[in-house]
């Protein structure tokens, strides 16, 4: 089955001597939820910006569900692909209603006027992440965690089949963290969409991702399963860090260990957890 | 609580603006340093033998330059409106990239070289003000490109550069220029209303409203481009298009208005802001009504500098600025606290 | 039709629309017609032709003046039409003008235009140089009628300066400074009716050929031209003593030059020197007697 999201020998780099990403080579099935995960200057926003065409590569191909991505036009290729980017507060004061509905742009009547259609998708976003309460506020007057929703509501209400997200987590406390991985996965499964998330969070990636690709500061790559790929061997040969792997029923997670840990020096096997 | 913008409503708000703009217009007609009767308005034009001054006055001067003054505001408001929102800068109003001094530059260019030819009668001063302000506009857009793909800090800097050097480049040409008729190359440059003949007007009134329409059917995107041109792209706007056009059309209508009158300051940034203020940032709305507001404050700036001190006349740009100026300034610290400038 | 191009129609259509409807456009009175036989209302819109119109006899006919015709005192109870440089376009429709009287520089020449167009008649007089002065008066008095005065009036003003010529003409020339402005220092050059008068007063420009008529100049010129007279016509209503003493001031900085050593500054009324109007023997007198004090002692 061929990838939503195929790649093939892709190189990048923002200067012709740092090269940041080279020749990677790997595709995403659709109805994935995958995480990139990697150390920071690893190339992970990039990789995404690539992806959605922010920024051309110098080699390679990179294919959106069997064409070329050169040949989309931009509203053809945002019908494929919506970006939910690290927040930024806008100078002006749109509502959450209004910036919502500019998910739908490109299809406003010929007065450039959102039709009751229109209006429905966008309403079903926000109920999708419970902000359908904020409609009338301006968006500048939400919480960071609030305002994330909102955007991430404009991408739903694009109703795009690929979603690519930059860190959505960031700044967001841990009942925000897991709602909006929560509202990625209902859209996953019950849409059928297929999520690639950009994260610093492993656990999270490993909670709720079905795939992850590390990315080496080196250039170098790991994709596959996300039990496969996120084992301490991996993570250290990645992230230059011991971590401390535990399980709790089903679910693994994973703690990083610093000088200071209490039980540095043992193995996990020592320390009687696996 | 905000109301979702739709068409009806709309329709209805630049409807009422318009009644608005009407009644200030028909106000203003009647206020000036001459007292005019209506009813002798209507007896029409004199004869040879019998000259009817009412008339002349009224729909020979007052009613043209209240037009010219109307189209000069509307398109300067609208223009300040689009590069506000491109260069995703609160500040930025219709000269910041350099129409100004490219302007000033083609009129004294026309000026000094050797002023008694006529197009169809007319100065050609307004047709070098109109090349210079484009020619420049071109030139900072050129310049800003080669500082990468669309660089809006580039594109300010190349602005600033280019009005600079031009400005410099006109006092030069000031200085060494036997001609008298610098002084009223200054004069021109302090933007004045006069009332322009027929073709004149009727050209500049469809170039005007023809590019205000032109920009309302941009509004959607340039909603969009307001959360920035890689948002705005991932949602399926053609930014580099939108942009271009969208600068395109607001240098063109500033170039016309400023061909028109000189250079007038403060409508272009303070009109956007004041009905940004009042019904908010979607374009849809934003263009048609900061056009009819623009029109409607030059509109009143210029009748109060027919009659402040009269007999004499105050030069426009002096009353925008008066009221502008204060405004500009509680925009300033308003803006300032609130916003890092974003690229 | 998408509505770009729609809109592209309309615009098109409009702009022939107005081609067409402006090609059949006229105002009141045809623009080409000789001058009116009676003229009952004139407007000036300079004050030395405000000076000229009454000096030959057309007092009763004005029916406009700019603010600053001042002279002669009459002139002031005249309706007013703005000021020379800003003249005020409705007041002088206002005044029902049978003919408009302009300058020619750039702006009035504007104005003019405007005027003609809607079918107000008007003349343009250049008045830079003194024989202008006296080909304006003339153009004058044949347009409005008032010939023989016009005549009269030019050969009484060319009689008085031959006669202060004649006085003068065995005396050496005087070289004077004419100092129009003092911050930033500004005089008047070789190409300027002031020139003009300076010489027919007996002296002669210490400034020699410059580009501009009314050059600034720095202080190093000011040493190397040697005046033996300087001269500052006072600027509005001031104080001449004032305006006297801070002259000697300023210029006692210049210890050297001719005029300062021998305390020969003076500050004169410039309202008669600073306009080139029917007042110009006047003016030529007041300056000779600067230049020639022992002279017109009488």
């Amino acid at each position: 089955m061929s990838g939503i999201i195929e790649v093939e020998n892709l190189s990048f780099g923002y200067t012709s001597e740092a090269t940041i990403l080279r020749d990677m080579s790997f595709s995403i099935t659709p109805g994935t939820f995958v995480a990139i995960a990697g150390p920071n200057g690893a190339g992970k926003s990039t990789l995404l910006n690539l992806i959605c065409r922010a920024l051309r590569p110098d080699s390679g191909t990179i294919r959106i569900d069997a064409a070329a991505i050169e040949s989309y036009s931009t509203r053809a290729l945002a019908a494929k692909v919506a970006v939910v980017r690290q927040e930024l507060a806008p100078i002006f004061g749109f509502s959450v209603m209004e910036t919502v509905l500019m998910a739908k742009t490109p299809y406003y009547d010929s007065m450039g006027f959102e039709s009751r259609v229109d209006r429905e998708t966008a309403n079903e976003a926000l109920e999708a992440t419970d902000t359908a309460q904020f409609a009338s506020r301006p968006l500048a007057s939400l919480s960071s965690g609030e305002r994330q929703r909102v955007f991430i509501a404009r991408a739903l209400a694009q109703n795009s089949l690929i979603m690519l997200l930059d860190e959505p987590t960031n700044f967001l406390d841990l009942k925000h963290q897991v709602g909006i991985y929560d509202l990625l996965k209902v859209a996953q499964v019950e849409k059928g969409k297929t999520i690639v998330a950009v994260t610093h969070d492993i656990n999270l990636a490993s909670q709720y991702c079905d795939e992850i690709l590390l990315l080496g500061a080196d250039s170098s790559y790991h994709i596959g399963k996300t039990k496969t790929v996120l084992i301490p061997e991996q993570i250290k040969g990645v992230f230059d860090v011991d971590v401390f792997v535990g399980r709790v029923g089903k679910e693994e997670f994973f703690i990083p260990l610093g000088k200071f840990a209490k039980n540095r020096g043992k193995t996990n096997k020592e320390a009687g957890n696996i | 609580m905000k109301q979702l913008l739709t068409l009806k409503r709309l329709i209805a708000r630049i409807g009422l603006a318009l009644v608005v703009l009407a009644a200030v217009m028909g106000v203003c007609s009647l206020i000036g340093t001459e007292e005019v009767s209506l009813k002798a308005v209507f007896a029409g034009p004199g004869t040879r033998t019998t000259v009817n001054p009412d008339y002349d006055i009224f729909i020979r001067f007052r009613l043209p330059r209240i037009i010219l003054a109307g189209l000069v505001g509307a398109a300067l408001a609208c223009a300040g409106v689009v590069f506000q929102v491109i260069l995703r800068n609160p500040l930025a109003d219709p000269y910041i990239l350099g129409i100004s001094s490219g302007a000033g530059l083609g009129v004294i260019i026309a000026v000094i070289s050797g002023l008694n030819w006529t197009l169809w009668g007319r100065s050609p001063i307004a047709v070098f003000a109109f090349a210079g302000a484009l020619g420049t506009v071109w030139l900072v857009w050129f310049i800003g490109r080669l500082t990468g793909k669309f660089h809006v800090t580039g594109l300010l800097l190349a602005g600033v550069v280019v009005n600079a050097f031009f400005s410099a480049l006109m006092m030069f040409l000031t200085s060494v220029t036997k001609s008298d008729q610098v002084y009223s190359t200054i004069f021109w440059l302090m933007g004045n209303i006069t009332e322009g003949d027929f073709l004149v007007l009727w050209i500049g009134a469809g170039c005007v409203v023809g590019g205000i329409v032109a920009l309302f059917y941009l509004g959607p995107q340039l909603n969009a481009l307001s959360f920035g041109a890689d948002d705005a792209r991932s949602m399926g706007v053609n930014v580099a298009r939108t942009r271009t056009i969208a600068f395109g059309i607001a240098a063109g209508i500033t170039a016309v208005a400023v061909s028109l009158s000189g250079l007038i300051g403060f409508v272009g940034l303070v009109v956007p802001h004041g009905v940004r203020l009042i019904f908010g940032p979607d374009h849809r709305q934003l263009l048609p009504l900061s056009g009819v507001t623009g029109a409607a404050f030059l509109i009143v700036a210029d009748t109060l500098a027919r009659i402040i001190v009269a007999p004499a006349q105050l030069p426009v740009g002096v009353v925008t600025a008066i009221v502008g100026g204060p405004f500009f300034l509680i925009l300033l610290i308003k803006y300032s606290r609130k916003v890092s400038w974003l690229t | 039709m998408n509505k770009w191009s729609l809109l592209l129609l309309i615009i098109s259509c409009w702009t022939a629309v107005g081609a067409v409807i402006s090609g059949t456009r006229q105002g009141h009175g045809d623009s080409d017609t000789p001058m009116p036989d009676r003229v009952n209302r004139i407007v000036s819109l300079a004050p030395n032709i405000t000076e000229i119109l009454f000096a030959i006899g057309l007092r009763d006919e004005i029916a406009g003046v700019t603010l600053d015709s001042d002279y002669p005192p009459d002139a002031a109870a005249k309706r007013k039409v703005g000021t020379f440089w800003q003249p005020d376009i409705e007041a002088v429709v206002a005044a029902r003008p049978d003919l408009v009287i302009t300058l020619g520089f750039e702006q009035q020449r504007n104005l003019a235009e405007r005027l003609r167009r809607i079918g107000y008649k008007n003349l343009i007089v250049n008045i830079e140089k003194v024989s202008d002065l006296f080909k304006a008066i003339e153009r004058i008095g044949d347009v409005t009628g008032g010939r023989q005065q016009a005549s009269e009036l030019t050969n009484r003003i060319r009689t008085d300066l031959q006669r202060l010529t004649a006085r003068i003409a065995s005396e050496p020339k005087v070289r004077v400074l004419w100092v129009v402005q003092r911050e930033p220092l500004r005089v008047a050059g070789r190409d300027t009716f002031i020139n003009e008068m300076i010489e027919l007063a007996g002296g002669e420009n210490a400034i020699g050929p410059t580009l501009h008529k009314y050059p600034p100049i720095g202080s190093e010129q000011v040493v190397a031209c040697n005046a033996e007279v300087i001269i500052e016509p006072t600027m509005g209503r001031q104080d001449i003593d004032n305006q006297q003493n801070g002259a000697m001031q300023y210029w006692s900085k210049f210890k050297r030059l001719p005029a300062v050593a021998n305390r020969r500054i003076y500050v004169i009324d410039g309202d008669t020197v600073s306009r080139l109007g029917p007042r110009l023997y006047e003016a030529a007198e007041a300056i000779a007697r600067c230049l020639r004090p022992h002279i017109f002692e009488n």
